[in-house]
């Protein structure tokens, strides 16, 4: 059985006109009946299957639907009409430091995320120590997250979504933060889990790092899948297109 | 705190002789605020929670009725904390903490309910509609007035009394006084309608908020 099952999920959008932002305006549009609802299709009938131990890359234009494809695929958005079926643990790294707290110290940040996550409380809070060690910010830890740098939450982000293994990783962009040395860093430390994992989805610009690492890749297309099939095959079109 | 002074000086002339025999008009009123307070803010925050964290509902799969179910039951702590200066209060009117006390557990219980049934409800509106905060306050501000908060509902007429009883708030405030210092009474239909709108409450909201929820998430 495919480990993620996709069936012809379609994704609208629904967009009031006259951008109606407030009860008060969407009085006066009723009364003048000038209140229009159109429907922005994102994803229309995208089907697909990834497999044990594939990586699935998707790939596409700003605005194809890529982003909207992940979200459903997290549950995030429920689809408007098809379905979705995974069969596993999914840890969706769609934006990285999503339900961090400013007022909140280092280690309760660190907490509060895997909860978020649905991880056991126990097990991460005897490994709250390990994830600021591999962050580099273990002397910043019990301070609230307002005094870390930019740099420092973006690690302490990534050192604790990438902590526990999961089936199924969902990727928005190789998610590669702070130095040099960190950014080597994480990037292998996301590769191992992805290789680690039963299947990996990435949305990637670069088509660099597809290629090396996808086995799979699917073209969006103003929300239509335009090709899918091997990455190497799927790239060269895509870069095809692109020049 | 200070709006209790303040209320207290302003009202105790007017209506303080008005209350039955045995009732102080101090915790009286501050009993009022107090679960007031309760109400509005707990319910305008549930309402809020979602749509403040809409940033964490669109990257991560988190039940969002959990931030509003949340943020009752923060405002049922802030509700238990503040029983403390209210007891002190009652103690300096020499009242005492009446026997009944636990039964304060079940008013809290169901306002709880009944605000985070309210909240759910009005969430998805505050996602949509920027300006559903200002005209829910005014609305709040209709219904401080139509509860007995500051003023004994015997001042009002017989006509604005069966109004101001059908307001659930009345009942709740009722229950709430009675049971914490006998400084007011209770009926049975007092407690039959606070659960019943509390349970009405839930029910609602989590049914409008399943119903909506799909079609409102792509709004954050």
């Amino acid at each position: 059985m495919a480990l993620i099952q996709v069936e012809n999920v379609t994704f609208t959008y629904r967009v009031l006109r006259n951008r109606t932002g407030s009860i008060k305006e969407l009085f006066r549009d009723l009364v003048h009946g000038r209140v229009r609802i159109t429907n922005y299709v994102a994803l229309k009938n995208v089907s697909f299957t990834v497999e044990r131990g594939e990586v699935f890359a998707i790939l596409g234009r700003n605005g194809a639907g890529k982003s909207t494809l992940l979200k459903v695929l997290a549950q995030v958005l429920p689809p408007t009409s098809g379905k979705t079926i995974v069969n596993g643990s999914i840890a969706p790294m769609i934006e990285l430091g999503a339900g961090f707290h400013p007022e909140m110290t280092g280690a309760e940040n660190v907490l509060f995320y895997s909860a978020l996550m649905g991880r056991n409380i126990k097990s991460v809070r005897a490994r709250t120590g390990a994830i600021g060690d591999w962050a580099g910010v273990t002397d910043h830890m019990d301070f609230p997250l307002r005094a870390f740098s930019s740099g420092m939450v973006a690690r302490l982000a990534f050192s604790t979504a990438t902590d526990v293994q999961p089936d199924i990783l969902l990727i928005d962009e190789i998610l590669s933060v702070g130095d040099a040395e960190f950014k080597a860093k994480s990037k292998n430390r996301l590769i191992s889990l992805i290789h680690g994992g039963a299947a990996a989805i990435l949305v990637s610009h670069d088509m660099n790092a597809v290629r090396e690492l996808a086995t799979r890749a699917m073209w969006l297309d103003a929300g239509e899948v335009k090709m899918m099939g091997s990455a190497a095959d799927v790239v060269a079109a895509y870069e095809a297109s692109q020049a | 705190m200070l709006t209790s002074f303040i209320l207290w000086i302003v009202f105790s002339t007017i209506f303080a002789s008005r209350l039955p025999n045995g009732q102080r008009f101090a915790p009286y009123l501050m009993a009022g605020i107090l679960l007031n307070t309760f109400f509005s803010q707990g319910l305008v925050q549930s309402a809020e929670s979602i749509a403040s964290n809409g940033g964490v509902l669109t990257k991560i799969y988190v039940k969002p009725q959990i931030f509003a179910i949340s943020s009752a039951l923060a405002a049922l702590v802030n509700f238990f904390i503040g029983m403390i200066p209210l007891t002190i209060v009652a103690t300096i009117s020499g009242q005492q903490i009446a026997w009944t006390f636990p039964l304060v557990f079940i008013v809290g219980f169901f306002m709880v309910l009944l605000v985070a049934g309210l909240g759910l409800s009005l969430s998805i509106l505050f996602i949509r509609f920027d300006d559903t905060r200002n005209i829910v306050n005014v609305l709040l501000l209709i219904l401080m007035y139509l509860t007995p908060i500051f003023y004994p509902i015997s001042v009002l007429s017989p006509r604005m009394q069966s109004i101001v009883r059908l307001n659930p708030m009345t009942s709740f405030l009722d229950c709430f006084r009675w049971a914490f210092s006998n400084n007011a009474v209770s009926t049975p239909r007092d407690w039959i309608y606070i659960a019943l709108s509390g349970l009405l409450s839930i029910w609602m909201g989590t049914y409008l908020f399943k119903k909506f929820w799909p079609r409102t998430v792509a709004m954050l």
